[in-house]
Formats: structure tokens, C-alpha cells, sequence
């Protein structure tokens, strides 16, 4: 009895970020008059959506979130922290190749031409932050899949991780920003509470209260 | 009312190109395709299908006065 | 904007709108206007426009399907070649929107060639031009082979695959500029001038010969993808003293009662298909039946389901050849399209793909209610346009060349015969006139332009643009839609109406059209074609009140017997010395003022 109350507990204890990060981008999106589209595509950008808000969820997700952290174990958050992080990079890996997915439907523009505009619109300062992002997201999965064959110390590679996070955050925000189709009033305001909150937190931690109770790492 | 919006342009300028009666310019600020003369919009869907990444949507109807012969 | 200003306007504007309402419940009725006149606001410093000059010897004005085939046969024979166009390559024009194209394969036809022609000549009723008919059926299939090996087959947008050949050879394209004048001197053609879209520039082009290729025109209808054409290339080239021919006849398009703007809805989903080729099918097509019996029956005729209506319901009318008269198992009467539509129940529609969405085979817009004046301001393709002084696309300006919609070559008549025959027409002709003006360049030794002409030109290029008030070409191209398109005018044709139309035609013309303003280089744009408009529309008015007879798709309700006797002929169009409209017959089967047979 005792024991499901806990779990129960724990559960709760990841409400608010589920509120944020997915009942809220959810809501924006269904409030929003956006112009009519096919499910499909409507599918596709939600999901790039989500994922994208869930990757910011990622900076509450982390040691950052000391109140969380000190509910639940960290051993808990790093699993979702790592599950997020390598699923939905893996959608917004794809998100370039989504947006192509009509070329496949239609005989007009191939989609091999599509992508070729796409990733050589170098006029455009969104689409040049977007692969300074993808590069960066890049970096980041490898550095962590391969964090224990980096022969870095821990730290260091935490930092690493951090700063190239927030490189990358920034990059994506105003990425999805100047070149989202969703990217309304109050889609933006959305990213850049949450980027901004995000990235608070991580500036307190590491600059303004390097924490001196290192919790310990599993 | 014709050409509607434009959403998700990474600014190729393939639309501008395209439209034979030169509804769309490029906003030289944010280097993205705007529409600027809805009014002259023949809704032939040209911008459309030129367009990589889909970014346009158009409507069938048309605001402006339209003349027909009879009917 | 201060009060004053706005007092001494107001004078202005009551008289105007007591003008306009002179014009009549037929002007006025049909539209919102937005305001007449104005005061002018340029946008942009118009003696800052630059001004640049290129010389070549073969101009090519145009870039649809006869634009692309002359400059590449131009360059091919050996000349230096520029192409220019108003808009894209492969994407301005009607070329994008056609996706049946005529192939004469002999080894596959059982018609021959001379059957081909002549069964042409029997729906065109004589007025096609036999050479013309030939040579785009023997030329057909080569043209074809070509735009297959560059990548035209597979794609619903041709850009690409046009670029290819363009491309390879290096030829220069400049997109996104209106050419104004076609320039002369000493009788013979030098060159043209326009003006960019884009970048605040006059552009100034000295060539030994140049190849119009500017297809046909309209009156910016509704429902018909031809808003940036306004026959522009015919009027510059009546301006220097072409012959122009064909405009008594007329495309009958319908368009669709629900959203009748929307083009691309009118047509199913025809823009996104790719284009196929078609072979032989003579029909007698798309005159103006359908209109006349909305006319004999009030308006009142319910267009429903495809196959509905019943088109024996009302006698006489526009006379269709018992030869070609179409089986009515259930198929709807009325204008069929060259465009690539069968009948229904034929299978798969000619122009290849699919069949159309709303399933019935009816022409596009033939689903629900339809309207008329869709295509308005155009004639039949290849029917209208600059005069032909031989087979190789000459006019009778030296050095000038025209070619596919923009050439009377009448290929196909006053009438649709072949379908799919335009787009292969277009790239036939513009084969044969790259060729032949490549060769003439060779003949003349270097053009230029003087100063003091390209100061004229310029002048006249930029006189909106500098006007401290004026009417907005938006609202005279409403008025003139608002005379043309209504009431039948060019449908069902009788004399005091169109002279009625004439007037106020006239009207437009003294006084409208040198006063058309513009801000911006758009706006410039129109002020251009709705002068064109305008001309064009006197041409129309007074060809059709000269052809006192009935004939293919143009129709008179007073006349309504066709005239061998006085009308087995085609009428010219001229500037005369005054400046004024010159009219004059040239007997079908023969070149002009030569008395020459064709054949
Ligand atoms: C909806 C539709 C469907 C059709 N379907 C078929 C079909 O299935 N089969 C078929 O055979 N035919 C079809 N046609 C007809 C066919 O498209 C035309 O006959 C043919 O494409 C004409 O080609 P063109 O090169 O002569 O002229 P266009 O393609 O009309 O090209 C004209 C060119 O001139 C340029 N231009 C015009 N004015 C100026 C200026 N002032 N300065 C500079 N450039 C200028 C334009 O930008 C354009 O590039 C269809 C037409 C339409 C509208
Ligand atoms: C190669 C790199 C990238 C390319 C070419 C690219 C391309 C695009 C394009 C063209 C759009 C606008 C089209 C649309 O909204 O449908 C877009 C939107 C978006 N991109 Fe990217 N992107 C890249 C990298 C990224 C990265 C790394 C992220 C973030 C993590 C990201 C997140 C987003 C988001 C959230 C949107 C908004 C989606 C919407 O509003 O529907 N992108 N991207
Ligand atoms: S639908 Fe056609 S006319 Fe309208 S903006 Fe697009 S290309 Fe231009
Ligand atoms: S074609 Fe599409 S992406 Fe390119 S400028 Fe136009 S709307 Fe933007």
C-alpha cells in the first residue's frame, strides 16, 4: 500500500513538467487558427513540436531541478532525461524530412530537389540556425552515447554538455522561431519562456551556485 | 481570398519566381516570401507547387469582384 | 493629407463618379469599384531608374513552350541568343497548365498526313492555314523526342526540365521583365525595350531579329490562368506596323458558378499532373454553343449533372459540321476543351494522368453550375495574332518573327481541331522561326539603337510612373471587364451591341488609357497591359462587326449563316498612317498581298 502511494507520489512529482511540455504545447495548438492542412502533415509538425518542447523539458529533467531531483531519484530522471533525448533527437533528425513529405505526394518538385533548397537557403538566417543546431544536436548525441569512450572526466563532460546544450537551445529556438509554420504569438512566447526558464536554471547551477552537495551520480 | 498565407518559408524565392502574375515578393528583413498583390492572384496553385517546403496555403475564393459573362 | 487637397479632389471625384455612371448599369453593376482616380504616389524615385542595354542577334521574347524551342533552334543554327520573359521560364503564359501534347507518329496513325490536313480543314471549315496545319503535324513528333530526352514528361512543372536545353547552351534568360516596344528603324526590326519587376531598371536590347513569343492574351478573366497575358507582343508589334489577324474569334471556356476565380479548382487537379502525349482526334470544339444556349433560354437552363442538359432543346445556333457533331451518350453538350478532356466514357482522357476528380468527363468548370467569360479576351489558340507573310513564322516587318499563341498562323482555325495540337503548334513554330530568324541575323550587320530613340522609348516606358494623377489600372481593367465580358458581347455577337461596346471602348481609349498611373513597378506592369487590354479589345469589336457572317467560333446573331462567298477569308488588323484601326480581308489558302497560294 505504502509502496504504490509512493510511486503514485513520484508520479506526481512529474505533473507540472507534463502540464508544461505536453498538455500546454497541445493546447496552443488546438487553440491556434492555423491555416487547414492534410492530418497527415498535421501529425508530422505536432510531433516536431512535441518533440522539440520535450527537449526543452530536458533542462528540468536534469540535475538542474534540485527539487525533483530531491523527490525522486536521480537514477529516474537520468532515465527519462536519456529517453527523451535519444528519441525525440531522433524525430528532430527527421522534422527536415518531414516537411518534404508532400514532394513525395505530388509530381511537381522532387523531393531530392526540395531537400537540396532546403538545406542551401543559406540567405535565410532561421534555416543557417537550424543547421548550427542540427550540428549541435549532433555533437551532443554522439558526446553522450559515446560519454564513457570520450575518456573525458565527468565533469568536464557535464559542462561540455551543458554549454553545447545551450548552444544548441538557443540556436533551435530561434530557429523554430523565424521558420516554424506553427510559430505563432504563442508558440514563441511558449519557447522562449521555457528556453529562457531552462536556461536560468542551468546558469544558476553552474555560475551563480556551483553546487557544493554534488548528488551522487548513479 | 486567393493566395492566403505563407507559413514555414525558408525564403528560396522559387514562389516569386513562379507566379506569372507577380503576387509575391520577398520581404528584403526577414528574407521571406510575402504576399503583397493578393489582389492580381489568378489561384492557379503555381507557388504552390513550386514551393520545397509546402509553405502555402490558397483558398478557392476570391474577395475582389469577380465579372463573369453570365451566370 | 490636407483638407484643401482633399477639396480640390472632390470635384474630381463627383465628376468621375457622374461619369461612370453615364457609362451605364452594364459598366457599373457588376463590380465594386474601387476608387477611379487619383492622386499618384510613386514609390520610387523614378529618375534614379537605371538603364541597361545588351545586344544580340536573336531576341526571343517569351518563355513558354515556343519561347524555349526558339532560342534553342536559334542557337543551334548558329546565332547569339537572348530570351526574355515577363515571367519564369516554363512558368509563365499557359504553357504550364497544358498537359496534352500532339505527337503525328506515322508509324502509329492511320490517318496520313494529307488525310490529317484535310480533315482539319473540314472542322476548321477552311479557315485554317494549311501550311501551318502540315507543319506542325510533321514536326510533332520530333519536338516531342526533344522535351522527352530533357525530363519534360516527367514532372507537373516544367521550369526544370525547359532549363535543361537552355542551360546547356548558355543561352541568357532574363525572367521578370516587361518588354514595352518592339523598335524600328529604317522599316526593319533592331530591337526591344522593357523594364524590370524587381530592380528599378529600364532595359534596353538591340537585336537583328526578334522572335515574339509572347502567346496570346485576355482580358484578365476569371477562371482562365491567363492573368499575365494581355496579347502584349500583337499590340507592340501593331504599334510598329505588323499585321495582326484573328480577332473575331473566341475561346469559350466556361468557368464554374462556385468560386469562378479559382482556376486551378476549375480544372480538378489537372495543373498537378504530368504531361502525356495525344494522338490523333479532330474534334469541331469549344466555340461558343454553350453560350449560345444559355442565351436562347434566358439564362435559365440548369446546368446540373454532367449529361444533363440538353443542347437539341434549342434550335439553330452556332453550326457544327455533321462530320464532327459528337455523339451524345451521355455527355453533356456543349464547348469541349483541346485541353486533353474526352468525352465521358471514352476511358483515359487523352491528356494521360488521371481521369478528372469529379469523375465526369465533361470540360473543366463542367462540374455544377457553370459560368461563361472565363477565358475572355482570348481567341482560339494559334488563330490570333501577328500575320504570317510565309511558312517560316515572318511577319512583314523585317527581322520580326513570331511564333506559337503569338502567331495568327491558324494552325487549327478559327475552331479546335487537334487536341493537344496547340502545345505542339507552340513548339513546331518555335522551331521553325529560331531557325529562320537565326539565318536572317546572318543577313544583317550590327544594330543599334540611337539615343535619342531609346530616350523616347523610355519616356514612354516610365509615363505612369511620373504622372501626378491618374486612374488606377486595376479599375479601368474593371470597366473594361465590365463592357467586354457581360451580356454576350463577343458570344453571341449582334451589331448595336458591339457598337454600343465599341463606344465606350473608344472611350477608355481617349481617355483612360493616357492617363493610367502607377506607384510601384507592379502597378507599372498593369498600367502596360491594361493599355494593351484595351486595343486589343477595339480589335476584337471591330473584326467581329466586320465578319457579317457565322463561322467556327465566332458567331453572329445577325448573321447567322456562314458566307463562302464573301468570307472564305481571315481579317488583318493595321495601324493605318493616322494612327487609326485599318481593316482588310485576306482570302483564306493564301499569303497576304501576294495572292500566293499556300499549299
Ligand atoms: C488551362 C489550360 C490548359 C491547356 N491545355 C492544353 C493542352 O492540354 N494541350 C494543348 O496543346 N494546349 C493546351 N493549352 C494551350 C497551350 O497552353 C498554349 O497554346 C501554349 O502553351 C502556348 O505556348 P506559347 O509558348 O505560344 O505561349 P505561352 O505559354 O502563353 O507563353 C507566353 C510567354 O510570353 C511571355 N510574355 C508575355 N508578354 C510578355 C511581355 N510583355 N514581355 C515579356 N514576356 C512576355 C510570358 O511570360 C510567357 O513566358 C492549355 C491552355 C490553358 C490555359
Ligand atoms: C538541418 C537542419 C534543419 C533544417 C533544414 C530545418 C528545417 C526546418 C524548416 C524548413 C522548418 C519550417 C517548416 C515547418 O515548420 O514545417 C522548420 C521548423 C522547425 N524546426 Fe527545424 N530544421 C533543422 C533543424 C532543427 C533543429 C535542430 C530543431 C530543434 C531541435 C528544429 C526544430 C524545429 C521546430 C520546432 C520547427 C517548428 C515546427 C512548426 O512550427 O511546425 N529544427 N525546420
Ligand atoms: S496561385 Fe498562382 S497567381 Fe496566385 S500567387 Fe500563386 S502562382 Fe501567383
Ligand atoms: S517557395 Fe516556399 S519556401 Fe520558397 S520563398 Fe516561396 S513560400 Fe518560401
Amino acid at each position: 500500500m505504502g509502496l504504490v502511494m509512493k510511486k503514485e507520489r513520484k508520479i506526481y512529482q512529474y505533473l507540472p513538467l507534463v502540464l508544461a511540455f505536453i498538455v500546454l504545447p497541445l493546447l496552443l495548438w488546438f487553440l491556434s487558427d492555423f491555416p487547414e492542412r492534410s492530418l497527415q502533415m498535421n501529425a508530422l509538425s505536432l510531433l516536431t513540436i512535441l518533440a522539440f518542447s520535450l527537449l526543452l523539458a530536458q533542462f528540468f529533467l536534469s540535475r538542474t531541478n534540485r527539487d525533483m531531483v530531491k523527490k525522486v531519484k536521480m537514477s529516474n530522471v537520468l532515465k527519462i532525461h536519456k529517453f527523451i533525448g535519444y528519441v525525440f533527437i531522433g524525430i528532430i533528425m527527421l522534422h527536415p524530412f518531414f516537411i518534404l513529405v508532400p514532394k513525395f505526394l505530388d509530381d511537381a518538385v522532387s523531393p531530392k530537389d526540395a531537400f537540396i533548397r532546403v538545406i542551401t537557403s543559406f540567405d535565410n538566417i532561421g534555416l543557417v540556425l537550424g543547421l548550427v543546431a542540427y550540428s549541435a544536436m549532433l555533437v551532443i548525441m554522439i558526446t553522450s552515447f559515446f560519454r564513457f569512450k570520450l575518456h573525458m572526466k565527468y565533469r568536464t563532460w557535464r559542462t561540455f554538455h551543458a554549454y553545447l546544450t545551450t548552444i544548441f537551445i538557443v540556436a533551435a529556438i530561434w530557429h523554430a522561431i523565424t521558420l516554424g509554420r506553427h510559430s505563432n504569438g504563442a508558440f514563441t512566447l511558449f519557447y522562449v519562456i521555457t528556453g529562457a526558464s531552462g536556461i536560468f536554471f542551468l546558469i544558476r547551477m553552474y555560475v551563480l551556485k556551483p553546487s557544493k552537495k554534488p548528488i551522487k551520480n548513479v | 481570398m486567393a493566395i492566403e498565407s505563407i507559413n514555414g518559408c525558408i525564403g528560396c524565392e522559387e514562389c516569386i519566381k513562379s507566379c506569372p502574375t507577380d503576387v509575391i515578393r520577398l520581404d528584403q528583413k526577414t528574407k521571406k516570401a510575402i504576399i503583397t498583390f493578393p489582389e492580381d492572384c489568378q489561384i492557379c496553385h503555381l507557388c504552390r507547387l513550386y514551393c520545397p517546403v509546402d509553405a502555402i496555403t490558397i483558398t478557392p475564393e476570391k474577395s475582389i469582384p469577380v465579372i463573369v459573362s453570365w451566370g | 493629407m490636407s483638407s484643401s487637397k482633399e477639396n480640390g479632389k472632390i470635384s474630381r471625384r463627383s465628376f468621375i463618379a457622374l461619369a461612370g455612371g453615364a457609362a451605364g448599369a452594364m459598366a457599373l453593376a457588376s463590380m465594386g469599384m474601387p476608387m477611379g482616380w487619383a492622386e499618384n504616389n510613386p514609390e520610387i524615385d523614378v529618375d534614379a531608374l537605371g538603364l541597361d542595354k545588351f545586344n544580340t542577334d536573336v531576341l526571343v521574347i517569351g518563355s513558354g513552350m515556343a519561347g524555349l524551342f526558339a532560342a534553342v533552334k536559334a542557337h543551334d543554327a548558329g546565332a547569339k541568343v537572348m530570351m526574355v520573359s515577363k515571367g519564369r521560364l516554363g512558368s509563365s503564359g499557359q504553357t504550364p497548365f497544358a498537359k496534352g501534347i500532339f505527337a503525328f507518329d506515322p508509324e502509329k496513325e492511320e490517318l496520313s498526313i494529307d488525310e490529317f490536313v484535310a480533315k482539319i480543314s473540314r472542322s476548321a471549315m477552311g479557315s485554317n492555314n494549311e501550311a501551318y496545319t502540315r507543319q506542325m503535324a510533321e514536326h510533332s513528333l520530333d519536338r516531342v523526342n526533344e522535351l522527352k530526352s530533357w525530363g519534360f514528361f516527367d514532372s507537373a512543372i516544367y521550369n526544370k526540365s525547359f532549363s535543361k536545353p537552355i542551360n546547356e547552351r548558355n543561352i541568357p534568360v532574363h525572367e521578370r521583365i516587361v518588354v514595352t516596344h518592339l523598335i524600328k528603324e529604317d522599316e526593319k526590326i533592331v530591337g526591344a525595350a522593357g523594364f524590370s519587376v524587381d530592380e528599378q531598371k529600364v532595359l534596353i536590347y538591340e537585336a537583328k531579329s526578334v522572335i515574339l513569343c509572347t502567346g496570346a492574351g485576355g482580358f484578365k478573366p476569371n477562371g482562365f490562368p491567363i492573368g499575365d497575358l494581355t496579347h502584349d507582343g500583337t499590340i507592340m508589334a501593331y504599334d510598329i506596323g505588323a499585321k495582326v489577324t484573328g480577332k473575331e474569334w473566341n475561346d469559350g471556356h466556361p468557368g464554374r458558378a462556385e468560386n469562378p476565380a479559382a482556376c486551378y479548382d476549375g480544372w480538378g487537379d489537372m495543373f498537378e499532373n504530368k504531361p502525356s502525349t495525344v494522338s490523333v482526334e479532330v474534334h469541331h470544339d469549344l466555340g461558343v454553343d454553350l453560350n449560345y444556349m444559355v442565351y436562347a433560354s434566358g439564362n435559365s437552363v440548369t446546368m446540373g449533372r454532367p449529361g444533363e442538359g440538353d443542347m437539341n432543346a434549342v434550335s439553330g445556333g452556332p453550326f457544327t459540321p455533321e462530320e464532327f457533331k459528337r455523339q451524345e451518350t451521355g455527355r453533356r453538350p456543349g464547348p469541349q476543351s483541346d485541353e486533353g478532356r474526352p468525352p465521358r466514357g471514352e476511358g483515359k482522357p487523352p491528356g494521360g494522368g488521371k481521369p478528372p476528380k469529379d469523375g465526369g468527363g465533361g470540360p473543366p468548370g463542367m462540374s455544377g453550375t457553370p459560368v461563361g467569360g472565363s477565358s475572355a479576351g482570348m481567341a482560339i489558340h494559334k488563330s490570333e495574332g501577328l500575320v504570317p507573310i510565309n511558312e517560316r513564322c515572318e511577319s512583314n516587318i523585317p527581322g520580326l518573327y513570331a511564333a506559337g499563341d503569338a502567331l495568327g498562323s491558324y494552325m487549327s482555325g478559327g475552331i479546335y481541331t487537334q487536341i493537344g495540337s496547340s502545345l505542339a503548334g507552340s513548339a513546331v513554330q518555335g522551331g521553325v522561326a529560331g531557325e529562320a530568324a537565326a539565318k536572317y541575323s546572318k543577313t544583317v550587320g550590327s544594330v543599334s539603337i540611337s539615343d535619342a530613340k531609346i530616350k523616347d522609348v523610355e519616356e514612354e516606358i516610365l509615363a505612369p510612373l511620373k504622372r501626378e494623377a491618374g486612374y488606377s489600372p486595376a479599375w479601368v481593367t474593371q470597366t473594361l471587364q465590365g463592357i467586354m465580358i457581360p451580356n454576350f458581347i463577343l458570344y453571341v455577337k449582334k451589331e448595336n451591341l458591339m457598337k454600343g461596346a465599341l463606344a465606350y471602348i473608344e472611350e477608355l481609349r481617349d481617355q483612360h488609357m493616357g492617363h493610367l498611373r502607377a506607384a510601384n513597378l507592379h502597378d507599372l506592369r498593369l498600367a502596360h497591359e491594361t493599355r494593351n487590354m484595351i486595343v486589343s479589345a477595339e480589335m476584337k469589336l471591330r473584326a467581329s462587326l466586320m465578319r457579317k457572317e457565322s463561322r467556327c467560333s465566332h458567331y453572329r446573331l445577325d448573321y447567322p449563316e456562314m458566307d463562302d462567298e464573301n468570307w472564305r477569308a481571315w481579317i488583318n488588323i493595321y495601324k493605318g498612317e493616322d494612327g487609326t484601326m485599318q481593316l482588310e480581308k485576306q482570302p483564306f489558302g493564301q499569303w497576304p498581298n501576294q495572292g500566293a497560294e499556300i499549299v
